[in-house]
Parts: structure tokens; C-alpha cells; sequence
């Protein structure tokens, strides 16, 4: 008899183990999401507290907030910005995503002349640090009247998460087996078949993950977001930034209440897509 | 290249089409509606004159006037007024300035300069001269201590030492402490105005103990110390607090009203400030141990005293509020206020010189006629004794002599009396366009020594020399 | 639906196969030429002129005069030896612990969902969030590390005190955050290795070493070299985290070229300075990321 171990099944034993090293790399996330829950004598407690009585005050203070003493509570208009970042992160990331494919599909399967120079180039506008190119990208900006608009921050999302999505989706498709697109066509298939029916179903995983990274960096972008946001187009991430170095240095409780209510939106999308990310790259049984 | 063009006017069109169906074009400016934008850090001297200004702001001209400010985060305020201002986008009418900022911002064209509208106005006149010297001289001139006049204060600043009365007026301490020192611990703001830096020192030592030590009437639940004040390479946060040991042994920074004779070398390392430099690294060894770090800035400090960590620190005035307030702070019913410690002269007296801090705001270049005057009436609001009076009972600092003469202002929060005091020994740090260049390898050097990287000399000599060359470059030293 | 009719004119022309892969493309092409390329372009102009945004001064061509200036300035060569010490050390780190966290998930197990999502959470966060809370952590009165460091030597511990634990802070604090970007990487690789490959291994009682070389790693290649890729590019920029922990302080010893640049650029006004920086450091990740791309192409040849 060989000793056969079940390979890519484990038990309990080993959820167990599993869990406490996700434990060890979640803690600092669980801190700070207990910080929210914490006053702020709680928070700088010596030695640190982690049990202590839970205070919703950090999350009222999220809604509204009193400014100057004495005066009556004032809306922070959070609700707004929440709106604002769910709507400019999801449409920017499904436009990249549906732009991305297309080019992807191209670059993987219609190589133009000086491909992966194309590639490369697309791939050099994310090499520069933003801080140079955000003069120029605020002039342009406002000679178009983008400024301020949806349409302007949605439209540089966009651009931005683009090369990061066309690599990856391209790296997808090129791990795809290309015999069965070249069956399907024999068969008389048409390309917009072959690319909806054969191609896409099989890179959902690709999809998904990029979706999920391409959500991940648009959902917490600060610099363009405080540079080229107006008042009404304003995402929480800008929010954040008002917790830090006002009369009292951070306000880590106040912080705290806006990163975890701000990690739900990701969380849930992430957890939803997690069965594709998982499923991986199972195609078919020949590769190339 | 024509094809691209039309494809970028296409572009235009169609954005700007988008742009109006998402309502966002700027709002049109009739002669009865006037909106003054004015970029604001987010904090509360802010907040109140927003407040204030809904509530009982009319413009004198009959016209519909509203002044609507933009909070930015402190931490970003810079960038975004940076941004804002080198990119044209011409989007403010007013603007909070750090007073460093002004020969940035002059020179590149952004603030006004406002001689001919005071030389018009005997009210504005009258303002100017009711205004504290030493605001007058850091907010509104440049060149520096100059007639051209360009800001006026939002919320005039100055450090101040916060301390704990119910140790410092503990008997068992006080006696602990004179049979140690000799001296007595300061209690009352009258004592404070007899601190040098020697019984700085002294109070530190003494109130250095172990997590379990006896303190005060009770027990350190962790460990204690005596003294903090500022060591952190966060923007201008070390240089604050050492400009004031330069100016206080006699040495100083490179004289931007002395251009072009005026030097950096030998005057930035000359030995006063070397002398001033090692005080100040010597004193900060009996702070908490962040200051290891190079990091314990005045948020930093200010959280160590708010949660009873050390006796007494050198921090703003206007941070003075979360002190007070339960909800942040563990002594707030155990705090008092007095002036700073400064170095006793030959003769016995206490020199104190200290760097301002606080805000101007100024008005903006591209603004009409008529937005100008509307501006200025909102100035003239703002510094109305009204006004003032009721930013000072909400925590807000007033630069008018005559509202600070008050009896009763000492009494609006108590800081008052110690800010008051402080302000004849303000001085400030430069205001050319090359301030930040300065600033920024100076607090890099400063930090070097206060982490132990360098000695005092060697990094005032680093200093010394870089400034002389960015000066030379920019022709401030022949 | 097989052999539709192919339209005629110009929508013929244009959607004929030869012209398929530039038509596909041309979306993207567009996006990123009106928000990337002009930009670029922009700056690239301005490096080559004397123009400071807070001086009236009419800009004059200086020509190569900043690439020099920039080359001859030791300050940059002190900044690229850091950010080189911080990405090699932080992609580093990533790739081993994104590695380990996926050997860690390749099998199903109980809970494995939820586990799995706690530690994808690190990544999710902002900047401002790592970098506020990370200070916090270190701060030596109320930080957890000093607390725990604390409690075996009795006295409190300052990661930031000196140049190198400084630098270990700022690589620890990146590379929590991005791992979990790996792992998810190296993870889509893995389960996607067909299990009969894994068996035959084992029937063949192949050693664990050979059987990752020959089964598992030509799964995970590509989506690893993508990992190192995007990581190396993207921690090349590192500004946020190290401004909020540190300030590039101890002194200058954990300051970044993306720190320098911010500073000539916003602080300093030297913004020709500043662009003729940026493309410098542009072109070194151009060349570093050719000889990367072509080592791999070189290795996988071999293979």
C-alpha cells in the first residue's frame, strides 16, 4: 500500500493552526477596529486595554459632530462622502475592468506590431510617483472643468487602475488553452462567441482578483481625491485626513469608527468574490 | 499634430458637457450674491468663524455677501493650498496662511498686497494700529518687518507652559523639592514668572519617578516625568521650540531684514547657538522617552500631559482646548497655565524670546473690485471688538491691544494672562520663498542631533553651510 | 449564427480582422493617453526649463542643466540607496510571508472562508489608517511594541530611535499591508495546479523540492513575476506610510526618493528640479524592470 495524504483537503487540525496565524496577521486590524469602539483614555491606556466598556461616541461622531464648544451638534456630511466613494470606486473599477478586458483580449490575442512595447509603455504610467504629475493633471483638470466632477475622478480611476487591470487580465487570457477558441471556430463560432462563451467564463478568477485589487486601491486613494474633489464629490479617504493634526493630534477613536465602517463596502465585495478568487485558473486540460 | 488637437477640443467639449449635466460649473457672481471662498485648515478658530459668520455676518454694502470656507485637514492644508494656488486655479478669494508661507506665495503672485486699500480706509487704519506689533510684523509684512502689508491675524498663537496644579501645588512635593533644589516649586502664575531653565531642569529631576514611586498624594501608575517640550521633524515642530534657545542666548537665525549683508554662516553656528542648542538637547533628556525618536511633536506632548504622563510641557495655546475637555483628557481639572522659562540675564531677569505660531489670512490677486471691498468688510468684521470677544470666550485668540487691555479677557480661558504675557517676546522664523528648503534640512539636522546621529555643533555647522549656499543661489548673501 | 454577413464601408474597414487587436485596444490607448500621457508630457517639458511655480519669473530653456544638477546631487544618491534598502527588503518580505500565507490556504479546510478574509484585510486598509495607527504601535509610552517589549526588559523600547529599526519599523508596517497581495496571487496559482499532478508525484515519490519545481512553480510563474512586478513598482513610490511614521527621520535615514521628490516639488518649488528627478528615476525603473522582465524570460527558457 502507498501512503497516500489527501492532497488539498486538511482538517480541523489544521483550521486550528490556520487560525491562530490569520489571528496573529489580523491583530492589528482587530486594534484598530477596537479603537473605534474605545474613549480616548481607553486608547492610550498603559497597559494597553482589551477588555474595557464600549462607547458608540466615536461612531456618532462619524454623522455629526459639535466643532466649537458649547455650539450645537453639525452634520460632517460622511453619509455623502460614503455615497460619493461607493459610486466613484465602482463605476471607475467596472470601467476598467471592461476597457481592461477588451484590451487584454487584444494585446493576448491580436499581437499588434510592437506588442509588448505597447505593454510596457502602459505599464511605465504607473512607474512615476503621483506628486509629479499632479500639477499638470489639476491644470488640465481645470481648463476642462473636470474639477470637482464625478466624471473627472471617475475618468482618472479609470486611467489608473487600468495598466494594473490589462496585465493582469492579459496574464489570464495568455494562460488559456487557445486549442479549444480554435475548435470552437472551426465549428463555425463566431469571435463574439468564441470571446463571450469560451474566452471570458474561463478568466472569472483573473476578473474577480482584479476587481478586488483594482477596488482595493481606488477605495483608499487620497491624493488625487483631496487635490481634485470638491465638496460634493468628496471621498471618505479625505474624511480620514480630518482626524489627523486638528487641535488633538489624531483622533484615534474617531479614526478608527471610519476605518472599520469603511472596510465593510471592500470586505463584503472581497468575501462575495472570494469563491472565483478560489476557484483559480482551471481551464483546460491541455496547456499551451 | 492637428488631428490631436481637435481630438483635445473634443475631449474639452465633451467633459465640460458632463461637467454641467453634473451641475458643477462654478457659481455665477451677480453684483447682490457674492460668495468669498476662503481655504481653511479644519480646526476649531476655523470652525467658529464659520459659524459665527452664518450667524451674524451682514455686509455693510447691502450686497448678499457670504463667506464660505473650505476646511481642508490640517495634515494636507499646505499641499491643497499649494496646489490650488501654483496650478491658477483661482478658486479661493481669501486664504489662512501660515505666515512661512508668505514669500512663497507673494512673490508668486497669489496674495495682495493691501497698502492702497488701508491707505484708503481710516477704519482699516485704525485696525492696523490696534494690532499687536508682533503679529503685525510675522502675519502682515513682507519683506519681513517691511511697509507692505499683506495678512491679518485668523488666530494669533504663542507657547505657553501647561502644568499640573495639583502636584506642583502638592505640600509634600514642595517640601520634597525644597529640600532637593532649594528653591520652590512653582505653584501660582506668579511663581511660573520666575522659572528659568535651571529650575526647568530642577522640576524635572524631581518629578522623575518609576511606575509605583510615590507622587503627589498618591501612587505613579506608570512611569513619570518632570518637563517635555517639542523634538520632532514634522514640518516646523523642533525648530520652534530651539529658535526660541537661540534667540534666548543671544545667538539667532540668518536676519532676512538684514539682506544681503546679513550672514548664515557664523550666526547660525555661532557659539551662542551652539551653547542654546546643547541647553535645549540636555533639558530634553528628562522628557518621555519618544523623544528618542525624533517624533515627540506637539500632538505627541500634549497627549503624554493629557494623559498624565509628565508634569509640565511648552506647548500652544491653541491645542489648550482638549486639555480642558473630560472627554480627552485625564487632567482636565487639574491643569493651570503660566509663561514660559525662559534664561536669566546678568542683571536677574528672565529673557524669553519664543517663536510665534498662529495664522494670518490674506486675500488673493485675482479678485474684482468689488470682492476686494467685500473681503475687507469681512476683515473688519472679523476684528470688530465684537467679534473678538466672542472668539476669545470660545477658545479663539484676539491680536487687537485693545480687547487683549480687557480685564476680563485673563478671565475668558486660562491661558489668557500667560498668552498675553508672552506675546512682546514673539519673534518668527523667516518668510522667504526659500523658507522651506531651510526648514525642512534643518529639521533634519536638528533631529540628527536630537537622536544622537551628530553633535550640536556638527549639525548647526550643516546648517550654517547649506543655508549659506541656498541664500547665495538665491542672491540673500552677497 | 455562423458566418454573419460582413458589413460593408467603413464599418467593415474598420472592424476586419487585421484591424481587431488595435480596435480592442484603442479604448484603453485613449483613457490613458488623455490622463497619463499629457501629464507626463507635461512635466517632461518643464524639466527641461528654469520654472518654479512660486516665482513670476518668465521660464527660460535650461536644457539638460536639472538632469545634471539631479545626477551631481548626493542627497538623491542617499535617498535611492534607502528606497533601495526599503524595496528590496519589503518585496522581499512580501513574496516570503504572501508564499507561506498561501501554503497556509492552498487546502480546504474548516473555516478556511473567513480565515482567509482576515487576512486579506491588512491590504483593504488606507494608507492614512497603516501609517496613523503603525506611529501608534511604535510610540514608545503608549505603543503596543513597547508595552510588549517592556514587560521582559523592563524598559520602554523606541523601534524609531535609531536608522536601521527604524527602517525595519517601515518595512514591517509595508509589508503587513501587501503580503496578503501576494498571497492572493500565489493562491489563484495554486489551486489551479490539477490534483493527478500531485499524485503521480506522489507515486512517483518525487521530493517535495522537485515537486514544486516541476508541478507547482510553472503554475504560479507568471502570476509571481506579476506579484514582484507590481510590488516592486508600486513600493518604488513609497510616500504615505513613511511620511506618517517617521518623517524620513531618524535624521534622513528612512526618507525615500518619493519623499525627496514630494519635497521639491511642493515644499521646495523646484519644480523643474523635481521633474528632471521624477524621469530619472523613471528610466531606472524602466531599465530595472527590462532587465527584470528578461531575466525571467531568460530563466523560463531554460526551464
Amino acid at each position: 500500500m502507498l501512503r497516500r495524504r489527501q492532497i488539498g483537503k486538511a482538517g480541523w487540525g489544521w483550521s486550528l493552526f490556520a487560525g491562530v496565524i490569520s489571528l496573529i496577521y489580523f491583530f492589528p486590524v482587530l486594534w484598530i477596529i477596537l479603537t473605534a469602539f474605545k474613549t480616548r483614555a481607553d486608547t492610550l491606556a498603559t497597559p494597553p486595554k482589551l477588555f474595557f466598556t464600549p462607547t458608540l461616541d466615536n461612531f456618532v461622531s462619524v454623522f455629526s459632530r459639535t466643532m466649537v464648544g458649547g455650539q450645537e451638534a453639525i452634520d460632517t456630511g460622511f453619509g455623502l462622502f460614503f455615497f460619493n466613494s461607493i459610486f466613484i470606486a465602482g463605476t471607475s473599477v467596472l470601467l476598467a475592468l471592461i476597457i481592461g478586458t477588451l484590451a487584454a483580449y487584444g494585446f493576448s490575442r491580436y499581437p499588434l506590431r510592437g506588442n509588448d512595447t505597447y505593454l510596457f509603455i502602459i505599464l511605465t504610467t504607473r512607474m512615476l510617483p503621483p506628486i509629479v504629475v499632479i500639477i499638470p493633471i489639476f491644470l488640465m483638470f481645470r481648463i476642462t472643468g473636470l474639477s470637482g466632477t464625478y466624471f473627472g475622478i471617475i475618468l482618472l480611476y479609470t486611467a489608473f487602475n487600468l495598466p494594473f487591470s490589462i496585465w493582469m487580465i492579459k496574464s489570464f487570457f495568455d494562460e488559456l488553452n487557445r486549442e479549444v477558441e480554435d475548435a470552437a471556430r472551426m465549428d463555425g463560432s463566431s469571435e463574439r462567441r468564441v470571446f463571450f462563451r469560451i474566452s471570458l467564463p474561463q478568466v472569472t478568477a483573473g476578473l474577480a482578483a482584479t476587481a478586488v485589487f483594482a477596488l482595493i486601491l481606488t477605495w483608499n486613494e487620497f491624493l488625487f481625491a483631496l487635490l481634485l474633489t470638491g465638496t460634493e464629490t468628496r471621498t471618505v479617504p479625505v474624511a480620514m485626513g480630518r482626524t489627523i493634526g486638528g487641535e488633538i493630534g489624531v483622533d484615534y477613536g474617531l479614526l478608527g469608527a471610519i476605518v472599520s465602517l469603511f472596510l465593510i463596502p471592500v470586505f463584503v465585495v472581497t468575501f462575495a468574490l472570494q469563491n472565483q478568487l478560489l476557484r483559480g485558473v482551471t481551464f483546460g486540460t491541455i496547456r499551451k | 499634430m492637428q488631428f490631436v488637437k481637435s481630438t483635445c477640443l473634443a475631449i474639452a467639449a465633451g467633459a465640460a458637457t458632463l461637467a454641467l449635466s453634473a451641475g458643477a460649473l462654478p457659481k455665477v457672481v451677480s453684483a447682490e450674491e457674492i460668495v468669498i471662498r476662503m481655504a481653511a485648515p479644519d480646526w476649531p478658530p476655523t470652525r467658529f468663524m464659520q459659524e459665527e459668520a452664518n450667524r451674524s455676518y451682514k455686509a455693510p454694502s447691502g450686497n448678499d455677501v457670504r463667506l464660505e470656507l473650505d476646511f481642508i485637514p490640517w495634515g494636507n492644508f499646505y499641499e491643497r493650498v499649494a496646489a490650488s494656488l501654483t496650478s491658477g486655479e483661482q478658486k479661493y478669494q481669501m486664504i489662512v496662511t501660515d505666515s512661512q508661507w508668505l514669500g512663497s506665495f507673494i512673490e508668486g503672485g497669489y496674495y495682495m498686497k493691501l497698502n492702497k486699500f488701508i491707505d484708503a480706509d481710516p477704519e482699516l487704519q485704525a485696525l492696523m494700529e490696534d494690532l499687536h506689533p508682533a503679529l503685525v510684523a510675522a502675519y502682515s509684512t513682507y519683506p519681513h518687518k517691511s511697509e507692505n502689508y499683506y495678512g491679518f491675524p485668523q488666530m494669533p498663537d504663542t507657547m505657553v507652559t501647561w502644568y499640573r496644579k495639583d502636584l506642583f501645588c502638592n505640600d509634600a512635593e514642595r517640601a520634597a523639592f525644597k529640600e532637593t533644589f532649594g528653591g520652590t516649586l512653582p505653584c501660582s502664575y506668579e511663581d511660573w514668572e520666575n522659572v528659568d531653565w535651571k529650575a526647568w531642569e530642577n522640576i524635572g529631576n524631581h518629578f522623575r519617578r518609576a511606575k509605583g514611586d510615590k507622587l503627589g498624594d498618591g501612587v505613579a501608575d506608570d512611569d513619570f516625568y518632570g518637563v517635555a517640550y517639542q523634538a520632532s521633524k514634522t514640518y516646523d515642530f523642533s525648530t520652534m521650540q530651539i529658535n526660541a534657545f537661540f534667540w534666548q542666548w543671544g545667538g539667532g537665525i540668518w536676519d532676512e531684514t538684514k539682506e544681503p549683508e546679513g550672514k548664515a554662516i557664523g550666526v547660525v553656528n555661532s557659539d551662542a547657538n551652539v551653547a542654546g542648542f546643547e541647553r535645549y538637547l540636555d533639558l530634553l533628556k528628562l522628557a518621555p522617552p519618544a523623544y528618542k525618536t525624533g517624533q515627540m511633536g506637539i500632538f505627541e506632548i500634549q497627549d503624554l500631559f493629557m494623559q498624565g504622563k509628565v508634569g509640565a510641557i511648552i506647548d500652544w495655546v491653541g491645542l489648550g482646548e482638549p486639555v480642558l475637555d473630560p472627554k480627552t483628557s485625564q487632567v482636565s481639572d487639574k491643569v493651570a497655565f503660566g509663561v514660559t522659562p525662559g534664561k536669566r540675564g546678568s542683571d536677574g531677569k528672565i529673557e524669553r524670546w519664543a517663536n510665534i505660531g498662529g495664522q494670518p489670512f490674506v486675500l488673493t490677486t485675482w479678485n474684482s473690485d468689488t470682492v476686494n471691498q467685500e473681503a475687507l468688510d469681512i476683515v473688519k468684521w472679523w476684528l470688530s471688538e465684537d467679534t473678538q470677544i466672542k472668539f476669545a470666550k470660545n477658545g479663539g485668540q484676539s491680536g487687537l491691544k485693545s480687547v487683549m487691555a480687557m480685564d476680563e479677557y485673563k478671565t475668558f480661558r486660562p491661558w489668557n494672562q500667560a498668552h498675553v504675557a508672552m506675546l512682546p517676546w514673539q519673534r518668527d522664523v523667516w518668510h522667504i520663498p526659500e523658507f522651506f528648503e531651510l526648514l525642512t534640512q534643518q529639521q533634519e539636522e536638528f533631529d540628527k542631533a536630537i537622536t544622537g546621529q551628530k553633535s550640536a555643533r556638527e549639525a548647526l555647522d550643516a546648517v550654517a553651510t547649506f543655508q549659506d549656499d541656498i541664500l547665495r543661489e538665491a542672491e540673500r548673501i552677497e | 449564427m455562423s458566418h454573419p454577413t460582413e458589413p460593408q464601408g467603413f464599418v467593415g474597414w474598420l472592424l476586419s480582422p487585421e484591424r481587431r487587436g488595435a480596435l480592442l485596444v484603442a479604448p484603453a490607448i485613449f483613457v490613458l493617453f488623455v490622463m497619463n500621457i499629457f501629464p507626463l508630457m507635461w512635466s517632461f517639458g518643464l524639466s527641461f526649463f528654469n520654472y518654479r511655480a512660486n516665482r513670476l519669473t518668465v521660464p527660460s530653456f535650461r536644457g539638460l542643466y536639472y538632469y545634471e544638477r539631479v545626477l551631481t546631487d548626493p542627497v538623491v544618491w542617499e535617498r535611492f540607496q534607502t528606497t533601495a534598502i526599503i524595496v528590496g527588503s519589503s518585496v522581499l518580505l512580501q513574496l516570503i510571508v504572501g508564499f507561506l500565507l498561501a501554503l497556509l490556504f492552498e487546502r480546504a479546510f474548516p473555516g478556511r472562508r473567513i480565515l482567509l478574509m482576515l487576512v486579506l484585510t491588512p491590504m483593504m486598509l488606507s494608507f492614512v489608517a497603516v501609517g496613523v495607527f503603525f506611529k501608534l504601535f511604535y510610540e514608545p509610552t503608549f505603543g503596543l511594541l513597547s508595552q510588549f517589549v517592556s514587560v521582559f526588559t523592563g524598559e520602554p523600547y523606541a523601534i524609531l530611535a535609531t536608522p536601521t529599526s527604524a527602517l525595519i519599523g517601515i518595512v514591517v508596517a509595508d509589508a503587513w499591508m501587501w503580503s496578503p497581495f501576494v498571497m492572493l496571487l500565489v493562491l489563484a496559482g495554486l489551486v489551479s495546479v490539477p490534483k493527478y499532478l500531485y499524485e503521480a508525484a506522489e507515486i512517483d515519490r518525487a521530493s517535495w523540492w522537485r515537486r514544486f519545481r516541476t508541478i507547482t512553480f510553472p503554475y504560479i510563474k507568471s502570476l509571481l513575476l506579476l506579484a514582484v512586478l507590481f510590488r516592486t513598482i508600486e513600493t518604488f513610490k513609497l510616500f504615505d506610510i513613511v511620511y506618517l511614521i517617521t518623517e524620513g527621520g531618524p535624521g534622513s535615514s528612512t526618507e525615500t526618493i518619493a519623499v525627496y521628490v514630494y519635497r521639491l516639488a511642493f515644499q521646495f518649488f523646484r519644480t523643474s528640479q523635481a521633474s528632471a528627478l521624477a524621469y530619472i528615476l523613471l528610466f531606472v525603473v524602466i531599465v530595472l524592470t527590462n532587465l527584470y522582465l528578461y531575466g525571467v524570460q531568460r530563466r523560463s527558457q531554460e526551464l
